[in-house]
């Protein structure tokens, strides 16, 4: 398998489920949230904190921000962004998905210390948005060094090939 | 001297390149663990806060467990949590229900803010039994922009009408949200000392000044000074309750809290009622943030009996 392939498996999948959830989460927002499929009652209750003031931030709802942030993401993850050459792409994924963490790390706290509820649909999108960047990293981490190393490698393949 | 043959040159070339290519290996060996170490200390560091969050919430930093005040209402704990999420759907089926007393619009209001936001004040008494009544509603409303902390458990006075009417007090809670901002005042507690009933908060300032203002008629329908007296950010205010407390005589706080999730409930329909109310005039000053909740069935119905009270 091919390291773009490889890419393109693990972190695909992880993105559209994140864009889907997102989707409906934003939908649910702009409708009357009663059909979400969640408990709302105890611990449990989506709707609590989709409803809470902190579904909100600077009068943007939270809801549409992860669906704007996921398709973003999935842009990113999409097969033509892995195998393009530039490092900018690479940098731009892994600033999107720490700048994610962060904001999830914020509506985590949102949700134990300020709204006492847990989202599950929120969780899924929190979960795909940690694991996401945990695999974009380790790939990162296992690419190949960078293209200044690699002539040092290849260049006494290269200038040997005619005197043989 | 040039004892070198061909062979013997690039020989040793092909030597040099092989060390340079196992130098080159070796360096991206090492970067490449550099990196995997960094990439593995951030995935830690990810996971070890979030851990730390759930750790915490679990152990229950942050939920107010070591202020007095707090520990003092942990009887009312499962009454607190009922009443501060009361489903949406629940309120949605209630609309206006049998709420009575809709707060009045203040002609040429002055906004009344605190830290930038329109202020909510609420002036009452733990003995007083339209007091108890009304900060149900209060405290179903306000949950839907912001968070309460440090809600107890009171009731009003045994020698009163509606005696004995189970309540929260807002002594010693506090309360934040992006939207609003609270005050509560419970001026004195429902115990007597020397015949009359023991001081509590002390209502001082701006807020008395508000309160001086407008717990008057024309502005209330009752006596000056009457409690409970809510202002809604100067610009709606009043006076008694919204409904008659006598849905509430003979329930404990939970059998209450526990009601307001049943929209057929007597209970559910006077207070969950109010709240819808008290939510629509909340609204205008929040120009109508959060979305979710002003534009809910609930409150939009509820928005009909403000207007016809106004």
């Amino acid at each position: 398998m091919t390291p773009t392939r490889r890419a393109v498996l693990l972190t695909l999948p992880l993105a559209l489920l994140g864009l889907g959830v997102s989707i409906y989460l934003a939908y649910e927002h702009y409708s009357t949230s009663a059909t979400l499929a969640c408990p709302d009652t105890g611990a449990i209750n989506c709707v609590k904190v989709t409803s809470s003031s902190y579904s909100e931030l600077a009068g943007v709802p939270v809801a549409l921000l992860g669906l704007v942030y996921y398709v973003g993401i999935v842009a990113l993850c999409l097969p033509v962004a892995w195998r393009t050459a530039s490092p900018l792409v690479s940098r731009l994924r892994i600033a999107a998905l720490a700048a994610g963490v962060g904001f999830v790390f914020y509506l985590v706290w949102a949700e134990l210390f300020r709204i006492d509820a847990i989202c599950l649909w929120c969780t899924v999108v929190h979960v795909s948005t940690v694991v996401l960047f945990a695999v974009v990293l380790l790939l990162a981490a296992l690419a190949p060094p960078a293209a200044g190393a690699q002539p040092m490698a290849t260049a006494p393949a290269r200038r040997g090939s005619p005197a043989a | 001297m040039s004892s070198r043959t061909p062979t013997s040159n690039s020989r040793k070339a092909a030597d040099r390149q092989r060390r340079a290519g196992e130098l080159a290996a070796e360096r991206a060996h090492a970067e490449r663990r550099r990196r995997l170490r960094i990439a593995v200390a951030s995935i830690a560091a990810v996971a070890l806060v979030l851990t730390g969050l759930v750790v915490a919430s679990v152990a229950g930093f942050g939920d107010g467990a070591d202020d007095p005040a707090a520990a003092s209402t942990s009887s009312a704990d499962a009454a607190v949590k009922a009443a501060t999420s009361v489903p949406p759907s629940a309120l949605d089926a209630v609309g206006a229900g049998t709420s009575e007393t809709p707060p009045t619009r203040v002609p040429d209001a002055r906004a009344i803010t605190q830290d930038g936001k329109p202020q909510v004040l609420y002036v009452g008494a733990e003995y007083c039994p339209f007091c108890a009544a009304q900060r149900w509603p209060v405290v179903v409303a306000l949950s839907r922009f912001g968070t309460w902390k440090g809600l107890g458990g009171s009731e009003s006075a045994s020698d009163d009408v509606y005696p004995r009417t189970r309540t929260l007090t807002f002594h010693g809670a506090s309360y934040t949200s992006d939207y609003l901002s609270f005050t509560g005042v419970e001026t004195s507690t429902n115990q007597k000392v020397n015949g009359a009933y023991e001081k509590l908060d002390e209502l001082k300032g701006e807020d008395a000044r508000t309160f001086v203002t407008y717990a008057r008629p024309p502005f209330i329908s009752g006596p000056a000074g009457s409690i409970p007296f809510l202002s809604l950010g100067g610009e709606f205010v009043l006076g008694g309750s919204q409904y008659v407390p006598d849905v509430l005589v003979g329930k404990s706080r939970t059998d209450i809290a526990s009601a307001l999730d049943d929209p057929q409930s007597d209970t559910a329909q006077a207070v969950n009622g109010s709240a819808n109310v008290l939510t629509a005039a909340l609204c205008e000053l929040t120009d109508g943030q959060p979305h979710n909740v002003c534009m809910s069935t609930g409150v939009m119905t509820a928005a009909k009996k403000l207007d016809a009270g106004s």
